[in-house]
This record gives C-alpha cells, sequence and structure tokens, in this order.
C-alpha cells in the first residue's frame, strides 16, 4: 500500500508536442483514482509514466516517499493491467498468475538445491506459497477451474479476471488499470466494473485507473482525474465533478446524455434581476449565482448549461414562467424507466430526460415546453471556467 | 462513364494479351515451317565445338572454316553449336545425346574416347578412310602424315586404346612440358634448359630459383594424365597389364611419387607450396615470381603471350619439354572430330570432318598458338613455327611428339578421377601419406571397378510395361479423383464454379504434369535402373536394388559425403539460425539508419552463388587468404597456426570453412525473424518488464517461445538447404582433397553429370529425399515440445 505523488509531470514527443502538461496528483493510500478524458488526453501516458513504461520529460513521480523516476518498472512494486489482457499465449493461467512471482524468488536456483538440503527446503516452501497465493488469488477472482488453460481457450471476460488476478497475486503496492475492461461487451463490462470496486473495497491498495468512459470513471472512482490535451481539467469526487464542473469541458464530457449548451448573453431585466438572453428567449436567472461575478461578465458570451434531466418537460395547462423553452419533438429513445426527448428549440437540438410515465402524451412532432430548473443550471464564462455558484 | 472506360481499358488489356500469346505462337510456328518445307532443301549437318583457351578467335576460325565448306558444298548446311568452354561443351553433349539428338560432329577429347566408344555414341571412320582412298578422293586424309600417337588416342578396340578402329580424326594436340621464366633463370645463373634435360637438371634448377629471394622454383601441377606422364619418363605407368591391376604400390612407381612428395613437402620453395586448389595451375606463373611451370601443353600460350615485355614490368619465357628420367618420354593430348553413331547424315558429316581435319583448316587454327597441328606438315609450316611469337621452342613440342605416348584411360571415368583425387591427398595437400593415399586410391577403384554394377549384366529396362503401369495408375488416380468430386453433393452453380476453377488451373495441372511429376516419376525408375546418362534411355538396363546395394554396402565415397554433409549440416544449421536470431533482434533497435543496416544485412543473399564461392574461396585461401591473414595474429600467441581450410587440415576444418561461408546469407533468415519479432506484441514485453523480468530473461520467457513456430520453420528449411549445398563445394573445392569436401549433392552430381551414372545418382537423389524427409519428420515431431504456436492469430 502506498500514495502516489506526482508533481509538474510532463511528457513531450519530439520537441512540442505536449502529451502530458505539468501534471500535478497527489493520491492517497488506498485511494480508488480513475484518469479520464477523450482519446489522446494523456491519461495513459500518465499511467504509463507511472509504471515506468515512459520516461518523464519533467518532473518527479513517487510511490511510497519514494522518487522513482529512474527506478525500472519491475522494481517500482506495481502491478498493471492491460486493455488487451497481455496475457502470456504460451502459459497457461497458472503460469501467466504465477509468472511475476517466479521472477521474484528469493531461492531462485535450480542447481544449488542438489547439494544444499537447506536451499532445497527453503525453495521447496517458496514453492508451496507461490502455489498457495496463485490458489488464492485465482479464488478471489472465480478461475479456479481455469488455471490449466491456455489463455487462447478463454473468453474475453474469463481473460480479463486472469490478467487482474497476475496483478492481485503479486501484491503490489499500487495497481495500475488501463482501460481494462474496454474489450468487453456491455453486460460484462458492467458485470466486471462492480467486481473490480468490491476487490478494491477488499484489499483496499491503491488503484489507478485509466478509462475514455467516463460513465465507467463515474461508478468506479473515489476521486476522477478529467484530463484534456495533456492537462488537467478537475480533480474531485464523481459528485463534485458532476454536480459543479470546474469548465465547460468538463461539464459536457461528464455525464449522459451531454449537458445542453445555450450560448447567450447576461442582462438585467426592468427590477434588476439578472436575465440570460439566448437568441429569442429570455429566461430569469434566479439569484443561483453572486450578482457581482455576473456583474464582471458584463456582455461577453456565456455558456448556461443544464443537465437532461434537469430541463423538465411542462406538462399542459400549467403555467409557463419565466424559465420555459418551446419548441416542437424530433425523437423519443426509450431507456426503460426513462426516456431521452431530443427537442428543436429556436432552431438548436436539446436533450431532455424524463420518466418514462410522464410521456405517454407526447409524440414525435408534437409541440413542447420544457422548464429550466434553474437550481441546477451552470454557468461558464468566454474561456469556459465556471461562474461559482454559492449553492454547490 | 467511368465504368464504360474502366471496362474499354480491361478489354483492351485482354485483347492486346490475346494477341500476344497468339504472335508468340505463330512465330514460332513459322519459323519451325519454314525450317522444315521452304526454299533450303540443303541437309542439315550440326555442329558442336569448344572454344575454352581458344576464345573468341576460335569461335572465328570454326567459324570461317564452315563457312568456306558450305560454298564448296552447296548442298549441304551447316548449323554450329558452339557451348563454349569444354564443360559446358560436355554437359550439352550428354543432354543432346541422352534426348537422342546429337550433334553429327563434335569435338571428342582422347580422354574421353574409350567412355563414348563403350557406350556406343561414335561412328567407326575406317570405312571412311578405305573408301576414300579407293575412290582417290582430292582431299582424302592421308593418316600416315598425321603424328601417329594423336591417331592412335583415338584408335579403341573394347579393351585398350591405340589398337582398333578409328573413331576420330585428331584435329592438333599437344605434348608436355614446363614453360621457364628466362629472367628467373638468368638472376640465379643458370643456364636454359636443353632439349633432352633431367629430373636432376629440373629440380636443380628449381632449388636454385627457390633461394631467389620470394621466388618459387617450380609449379608442378599433379593432374592424373601430367602425374602419368612424369611416371612415363621413368619407364612406369599407374596401369598393369590392364587398368584392373593398378600398379600404383610397385616399388618403382611410389619412389617416383614419392621423390616428387618429397620435392613439395620436404623442401621450401622448390615446388609451389600451392597447397590448395587456387594456388595452382597456370595462372601463377604470370606473377613472374616462378622459374618453371608444368607440366603443361600448347594450350597455356595464348594467355602466357599477353606477358607484358620486359621493359614493362613482365617478363620472357620459353618453353622447355618434358624432362627425361630414366627414358625420353612425353604424352600427348588430343582432340579429335568425330561423328556421332546416330547421325541420319554420316556420308555428309564425314565430308566434313575431313575438310575440318584438313591441312588448310589446321593451318588456320595453329596461328592461335593454341595447339600443335596433327598433320606433320602443317605442324612443321609457318603457321606453327612462329618466328615472330613466343615461344621460340616450338620444336621443342614436336620433338617431344616424336616419342610421345597416348594418355588412355578405361572406359569407366571414375579410374580418372579417383587417381587425381586420392593421389592429390598425398602429393598436394599432403593430409594424408603417400602410402595412405596410394591404398585408398586402391581400395576405391577396387569397390568402383569389381561393383555388381560393373560385373553383372542386366536385363533391359521394361520402359513400355513401365509406361503402362504408370499410364493406367494416373488414369486410376484420375477416375478416382473424378468420381469424388462427382459424389461431392454440390449445387449446380458450385459445380461449374469447380469445373470452371479447374479449367482455369490446367496449364499449371499439365505443366506439373509435364515438367514436375513426370521427371520425379522418371527418376524413381532410374534409381533402379543402370543407364548411362549419354546414351538413349532405351538402352537402360533394369539392375534391381544394384545401385542401393552398391551404395550402401561398397561405397565409402558415399559414406565419406554423408558424413562430411552432415557434419556440415550440424554446424552450419544451428549457427546460421543463432546469428540469424541474433542479427535479427539487433535489426529490430529503433535507431537512425536501421532500414540501411538492414539492407547491409540482407544484401549478401541477394549475390550470385558463384561469384561468392569464388570470392570465398580466396578468403579462405591458405597462403595470404583475407580468413588466416585475420586469424594468425589471434592465434599466434597462442602458439597455433591457423588452419588450412582445404588443405592439410581439410578433415577437420573443411565442412566448418563451408558452414562459415554459410553464414554470408543469413540474411533471408534474418528478415523472416525480425518480421516474426514484429509481430510480438509490445504489451507483453511491457507486462514481464512489469512483472519483474530484465531484458535477457524476455529474451527466454517471450522472445523464444512467441518465436518459436518461425524458428522451426526456419530450422527445417535450414536443415534441408544444409543436405542441398552444392554450389559453393563445386566451385570452391570439387570435392578436394580426397573426399573431404564432397558434399552429398556434390557427389551425385560428380555420379550423375561426370561420371554418367544416372541410374546410380538417381538412386542418390532419391535416398537424400528419404534422408531428408525423416529429419523434417523427426524435428516436427518433436516440434510439439518447444513450438507455441498459442501465440499465433487463428
Amino acid at each position: 500500500m502506498a500514495t502516489v505523488e506526482l508533481k509538474a509531470v510532463s511528457k513531450i514527443y519530439g520537441t512540442t508536442v505536449r502529451a502530458v502538461d505539468s501534471v500535478d496528483l497527489s493520491i492517497s493510500d488506498g485511494e480508488f483514482i480513475v484518469l479520464v478524458g477523450p482519446s489522446g488526453c494523456g491519461k495513459s501516458t500518465t499511467l504509463r509514466m507511472i509504471a515506468g513504461l515512459e520516461d518523464l520529460s519533467g518532473g518527479t513521480i513517487s510511490i511510497g516517499n519514494r522518487i522513482v523516476n529512474d527506478v525500472p518498472p519491475k522494481d517500482r512494486n506495481i502491478a498493471m493491467v492491460f486493455q488487451n489482457y497481455a496475457l502470456y499465449p504460451h502459459l497457461n493461467v497458472r503460469q501467466n498468475l504465477s509468472f511475476g512471482l517466479e521472477r521474484r524468488r528469493t531461492f531462485k536456483s535450480r542447481w544449488r538445491g542438489i547439494w544444499d538440503s537447506t536451499y532445497r527446503t527453503q525453495r521447496h516452501a517458496e514453492r508451496l506459497a507461490i502455489t498457495a497465493r496463485v490458489d488464492a488469488a485465482a479464488r478471489t477472482l472465480g478461475i479456479e477451474q481455469l488455471l490449466h488453460r491456455p489463455p487462447r481457450e478463454l473468453s474475453g471476460g474469463q481473460r480479463q479476471r486472469v490478467a487482474v488476478g497476475r496483478a492481485l497475486v503479486r501484491d503490489p503496492a499500487v495497481f495500475l488499470f488501463d482501460e481494462p475492461l474496454s474489450n468487453l461487451d456491455a453486460l460484462l463490462r458492467g458485470e466486471m466494473r462492480t467486481e473490480l470496486r468490491i476487490l478494491h473495497r477488499s484489499l483496499r491498495a491503491t488503484m489507478v485507473y485509466v478509462t475514455h468512459d467516463q460513465e465507467e470513471a463515474m461508478s468506479l472512482a473515489d476521486r476522477m482525474v478529467v484530463m484534456k490535451d495533456g492537462v488537467v481539467q478537475q480533480i474531485g469526487s464523481p459528485a463534485e465533478i458532476y454536480g459543479s464542473p470546474a469548465n465547460r469541458f468538463v461539464a459536457g464530457f461528464i455525464g449522459t446524455p451531454p449537458m445542453n449548451m445555450f450560448e447567450g448573453r447576461i442582462a438585467r431585466d426592468s427590477t434588476g434581476d439578472f436575465t440570460f438572453h439566448w437568441k429569442e428567449s429570455v429566461f430569469s436567472l434566479c439569484k443561483r449565482w453572486v450578482a457581482g461575478e455576473l456583474s464582471a461578465l458584463g456582455h461577453d458570451t456565456v455558456t448556461l448549461g443544464i443537465r437532461p434531466d434537469r430541463l423538465r418537460i411542462l406538462p399542459a395547462g400549467e403555467n409557463k414562467n419565466s424559465c420555459c423553452l418551446t419548441g416542437h419533438v424530433v425523437t423519443i429513445e426509450r431507456y426503460g424507466p426513462l426516456a431521452d426527448i431530443v427537442a428543436v428549440v429556436n432552431g438548436m437540438r436539446v436533450i431532455s430526460r424524463t420518466s418514462t410515465d410522464t410521456l405517454a402524451a407526447i409524440c414525435e412532432g408534437d409541440a413542447i415546453t420544457l422548464e429550466f430548473q434553474m437550481q441546477f443550471a451552470h454557468m461558464f464564462r468566454a474561456d469556459g471556467s465556471a461562474v461559482t455558484s454559492p449553492r454547490n | 462513364m467511368l465504368q464504360t472506360s474502366a471496362r474499354l481499358i480491361r478489354t483492351l488489356l485482354a485483347v492486346m494479351a490475346a494477341l500476344f500469346v497468339i504472335w508468340a505462337f505463330v512465330t514460332v510456328a513459322v519459323r519451325e515451317a519454314r525450317r522444315f518445307w521452304k526454299d533450303d532443301n540443303r541437309t542439315e549437318i550440326v555442329v558442336m565445338h569448344w572454344s575454352g583457351e581458344g576464345g573468341q578467335e576460335e569461335d572465328q576460325i570454326v567459324e570461317d572454316a564452315l563457312g568456306q565448306f558450305e560454298r564448296e558444298n552447296p548442298t549441304l548446311r551447316v548449323r554450329r553449336i558452339n557451348p563454349g568452354d569444354a564443360g559446358s561443351f560436355y554437359t550439352k553433349l550428354q543432354t543432346m545425346m541422352a534426348s537422342g539428338d546429337p550433334p553429327d560432329v563434335f569435338y571428342v577429347g582422347s580422354e574421353r574416347l574409350p567412355a563414348f566408344v563403350s557406350l556406343g555414341l561414335l561412328a567407326p571412320l575406317d570405312d571412311f578412310l578405305k573408301r576414300d582412298s579407293q575412290l582417290n578422293v582430292r582431299d582424302r586424309i592421308i593418316l600416315e602424315d598425321f603424328y601417329p600417337a594423336t591417331v592412335k588416342a583415338f584408335q579403341y578396340d573394347g579393351i585398350q586404346s591405340g589398337e582398333g578402329a578409328i573413331y576420330g580424326i585428331p584435329k592438333d594436340f599437344t605434348t608436355v612440358g614446363f614453360y621457364w621464366n628466362k629472367d628467373l633463370f638468368a638472376r640465379a645463373g643458370l643456364a636454359p634448359p636443353s632439349q633432352n634435360w633431367t629430373w636432376d637438371e629440373f629440380i636443380a634448377d628449381a632449388r636454385a630459383i627457390g633461394k631467389l629471394p620470394d621466388c618459387t622454383g617450380a609449379e608442378f601441377v599433379t593432374w592424373p594424365a601430367m602425374i602419368r606422364a612424369y611416371l612415363m619418363t621413368e619407364g612406369v605407368d599407374v596401369k598393369g597389364s590392364s587398368f584392373d591391376e593398378p600398379t600404383t604400390s610397385n616399388p618403382e612407381v611410389f619412389n617416383a611419387l614419392d621423390r616428387l612428395r618429397s620435392w613439395r613437402h620436404d623442401e621450401s620453395h622448390t615446388l609451389t607450396s600451392g597447397k590448395s586448389k587456387i594456388a595452382s595451375g597456370s595462372s601463377v606463373f604470370l606473377t613472374g615470381k616462378i622459374g618453371l611451370a608444368g607440366p603443361f601443353g600448347r594450350w597455356v600460350v595464348p594467355s602466357y603471350r599477353k606477358i607484358a615485355p620486359r621493359d614493362q614490368g613482365g617478363f620472357e619465357w620459353d618453353f622447355a619439354p618434358l624432362p627425361r628420367g630414366k627414358v625420353d618420354s612425353n604424352i600427348v593430348l588430343t582432340v579429335s572430330w568425330s561423328i556421332s553413331n546416330q547421325s541420319k547424315h554420316p556420308q555428309e558429316a564425314w565430308s566434313l570432318v575431313r575438310f575440318l581435319s584438313g591441312e588448310s583448316t589446321q593451318r588456320a587454327l595453329a596461328r592461335l598458338g593454341l595447339a600443335i597441328p596433327t598433320i606433320r606438315a602443317a605442324a612443321k609450316s609457318e603457321s606453327f613455327n612462329d618466328p615472330n611469337q613466343e615461344p621460340a621452342n616450338d620444336a621443342g613440342f614436336l620433338t617431344a611428339a616424336d616419342h610421345a605416348r597416348i594418355v588412355d584411360w578405361p572406359t569407366n571415368p571414375q579410374f580418372e578421377a579417383l587417381l587425381g583425387s586420392r593421389l592429390d591427398q598425398g602429393l598436394k595437400t599432403g593430409d594424408l601419406p603417400l602410402t595412405q593415399a596410394i591404398t585408398n586410391f586402391e581400395r576405391d577403384w577396387r569397390v568402383e571397378s569389381q561393383s555388381p554394377l560393373r560385373s553383372d549384366s542386366f536385363p533391359a529396362m521394361p520402359w513400355i510395361a513401365l509406361g503402362w503401369i504408370v499410364l493406367l495408375a494416373s488414369l486410376a488416380g484420375l477416375a478416382v479423383w473424378i468420381a469424388i468430386l462427382r459424389r461431392g453433393n454440390l449445387p449446380a452453380h458450385q459445380r461449374s464454379e469447380e469445373r470452371a476453377g479447374y479449367f482455369l488451373a490446367s496449364p499449371w495441372i499439365v505443366g506439373f504434369a509435364l515438367f514436375m511429376a513426370f521427371p520425379i516419376v522418371m527418376s524413381l525408375a532410374l534409381a533402379f535402373a543402370r543407364w548411362k546418362g549419354v546414351s538413349p534411355l532405351s538402352s537402360a538396363e533394369f539392375a534391381g536394388t544394384a545401385n542401393f546395394q552398391q551404395l550402401f554396402q561398397f561405397d565409402q565415397r558415399f559414406r565419406t559425403s554423408l558424413v562430411v554433409t552432415a557434419y556440415y549440416a550440424i554446424l552450419a544449421v544451428p549457427a546460421g539460425q543463432i546469428l540469424a536470431l541474433l542479427a535479427a533482434l539487433l535489426m529490430n533497435a529503433r535507431v537512425r539508419g536501421i532500414h540501411l543496416f538492414r539492407a547491409a544485412w540482407y544484401l549478401p543473399s541477394v549475390l550470385a552463388g558463384v561469384g561468392v564461392a569464388v570470392l570465398w574461396r580466396w578468403i579462405f585461401d591458405s597462403d595470404g587468404g583475407l580468413m588466416n591473414a585475420a586469424l594468425q595474429p589471434l592465434l599466434t600467441p597462442l602458439g597455433l597456426t591457423a588452419p588450412e581450410w582445404f588443405g592439410q587440415d581439410a578433415a577437420i576444418w573443411g565442412a566448418p570453412a563451408f558452414a562459415l561461408m554459410s553464414l554470408w546469407f543469413v540474411g533471408g533468415t534474418m528478415i523472416v525473424f525480425l518480421a516474426g519479432i514484429q509481430q510480438i506484441p509490445i504489451e507483453l514485453y511491457e507486462a514481464a518488464s512489469i512483472d519483474g523480468s530484465g531484458r535477457l530473461r524476455q529474451f527466454w520467457s517471450i522472445t523464444l517461445p512467441m518465436l518459436s513456430p518461425i524458428i522451426l520453420f526456419n530450422a527445417i528449411m535450414a536443415i534441408i538447404a544444409s543436405f542441398q549445398v552444392f554450389t559453393q563445394a563445386f566451385v570452391m573445392t570439387g570435392g578436394e582433397p580426397g573426399d573431404l569436401t564432397r558434399f552429398y549433392v556434390l557427389y551425385l552430381y560428380n555420379q550423375g553429370f561426370e561420371f554418367y551414372e544416372m541410374g546410380y545418382a538417381s538412386a542418390m537423389a532419391w535416398i537424400l529425399l528419404l534422408v531428408v524427409l525423416a529429419l523434417t519428420v523427426i524435428v516436427l515431431r518433436t516440434s510439439n515440445r518447444w513450438v507455441h504456436t498459442e501465440g499465433q492469430k487463428s
């Protein structure tokens, strides 16, 4: 178990390509950290630098308070699970699991035991210990019956379990996962997610996990690190990141379906309250943001973001208020109890997530009124940064 | 629009291709048709000759002579074939004879005459001569005008040369002797050799010149004919009453041979130290550091005439006949114009032979200086005795001719080959004591001459029955195949597709049947036959298992060749694989210019075999070759000397030298390995490095197992190739010394194409197939223990 500390870590390819740009991250012992971001954001490179598979162009990485910049991977006491499993095809499952342990044996020599009986006994004991550890890991992952099989006879899920087992059996200070679930189908992915979570709970080990799937990140992470273009956008618990995205990118990247974004301007109405002008529509901002900050925005273009589930369908007959939009339904996507309504408002597509119960009367092509639940809205400046709101 | 034009282009291309094929066939057909019945109703006579040392000039002289002949004989047309040197000539002659379409008139060297006559290849010429003399033809050949020994050389009565019918009219000949460097003789203060000098004078001169700085006394080639010439001057020979009783171990013969050995090996700088094949022969004389070179005939004169005069850095030289021992003797080496026994126009062929052997053609050829006219008058003329051309001593050749004898050989060409090869071990390379070399020669010749293949007479090969069996078997096979195809319950459209497939593949199927299946079946049949590759197939005899019996029970050389080949394979296969793998690992590095390095490593594999072999012959030369020049400084501190690869140390170092050389061709294997290495997923290495593996462990645990299917493939290919090693040995050593570098396929070649034992060679080829097959099966069988196919994409 160990902490991992990244200080100003950078990776520059060639002379100009900054794959990872001055990342600072402090991972505490036993924490499950997920690096998430679109492809090419530098998350995998960051992970590989922690593993020691890539050299650093700048900064330091320490594991358990030891700077490991120049420590080879095998001496960092880490284990890594690869996207395509990277099982040794010529070894069976047991040999795959014990490969790392065999490399770390104290009593390595095959020959010394011939004349040194103490050595022989110790070597034998060590071998039993390895077998025991492999068995234990296999039991944990439910792959005991596969131990004698070669990897090619395993299904994708089983391979992934073996890959995890290979890390598990080593009992490393830090587990590294590089998109381990992306080769699995959706159902299996969900299942494995749960198991990884349970595994983490039982091991209390430090885990660093890379994924491009924000849903996976949300479901697994103690804390998430959202990255883009090699730069950390936001670090925080899934709830924080979902609830108060630090910038427009994070807001758009996290959450399904994506947040609806409206670009417009701030103004004041006759009563002096702040209003948001988007095309022909004007919304009252309901004092969600601090007045000072809003007035500081001046006449800049700002973005108002609202998650689809906070864009309520106003039932017919209910009075429209100052936060309503009117459009017509383009299509409805149903997901069991939930449904996404895609509507066109002022020529722009807007998505509203709602429970199927409220949907009964709505058909494609119908006119529809959507109500902003302004207390859950987000405001971003022209540079993308969020305007802080005291409520969240 | 685009589609129509694409279709147009496609149609156009197809039409052009079809037109091209039709054109090709039509031109050939028209040419052949024209030859048969258009305007030319002259009788065609095919003439074949070579122009080795004579080169372009000899070629031209024959061409001119034939033109003259055609003008004088308007009813005849001559087609001339010149395959190049004598070796290519005999190969071509052999294939033409075997196919039943030999040239009408061709050269025959006197050494081949008994073999050719006993195979019934040559027409006797006595009747032609008799009729000419009865009719008193104007340009008739009068044998009395010829040097008697040259005529005798082409007489053979079935048992010995010099008696019986005549099978060729000698066109030219040579006697032998030593070419001597006038400048070195002067520097050593020696008198020029006299016309009847002795071996004692010869060796005294050689010793004196050997004492000059950086000079060697004499180059003495130990070719079988020259050894016999040498022995004849002591009044002895290698054959007793017949060749079946060699006299090589008689005390007089042995002493004479041992004297020669002693001059070469017990003294330094007396006879050339050229112990390997390259450092001997006529060209060493050109260095100007050899006092005497021989025994050579006239054929070296054209090349020696190119030696620069003294004021341009060259030297002056002359000829001296063979020194005398107990008797004054010399030998005659001669080539005739002969007529094929299968010639359809023997009378016309004879008139051509008469013309070509006549004095005018002989005189024209004599100007080349290459050989002596066989007609005395021509030999004594200015054409040969050109006072303006070296050597001054043309008369030396002619004086020797008066007491020269023919060097006859038995019908079995192996006598000469064995004598040369075995004596060279004792006399030249010195890797065996002379007594041992002689014992080996007598043993091997006894085995050869008493072989069941020689003594027994066999029934004729039942070709017709065999033909029917093969035909019926193929028809039955075809029927079964068609039945199998019919039984497959294919829907109609698939069946028509299948038919179309077979139709499209039919050119290949026909080609395979004609050029692969037929020769394979043929060679299998021949493995049980005794057939001289130069005679028609109908003369083949059914020998049962006699070929195999001889191979396994008696043929020592067969066993040696297997052992030598296995020795080579054991060294070359692992060494080649390991080096290729290491090179591939190196070439996998990501460094700047890696493509250049890869190309450099691969480049040697694309170079032609013969050229490379010649290059390596110089590298392994024990006198100043690159290899020993590099090794000697490393070995001297250890008190060792570099081996004489193809000389004294050939028993141990001969095959390893070839194994070393085979590493030159490692590039192809390396490329395959490189491709394999690049297929290994990088994640495996990353996983292993995290799991605690260093570079070496990754190589053992990832690279090797993942590469094992490719190692298997490369190893099998290398094993097969190693048993087929031929070109290098053929060019570099010819199997010498003795049989120490005579690899299996080289011996097979010797049997098939030098001794004309095609049946025997076919049997050897099938044994080789079985050996290679067995080795491959063994490797494949053991492969499941070490080859991991799991990593392969399925």
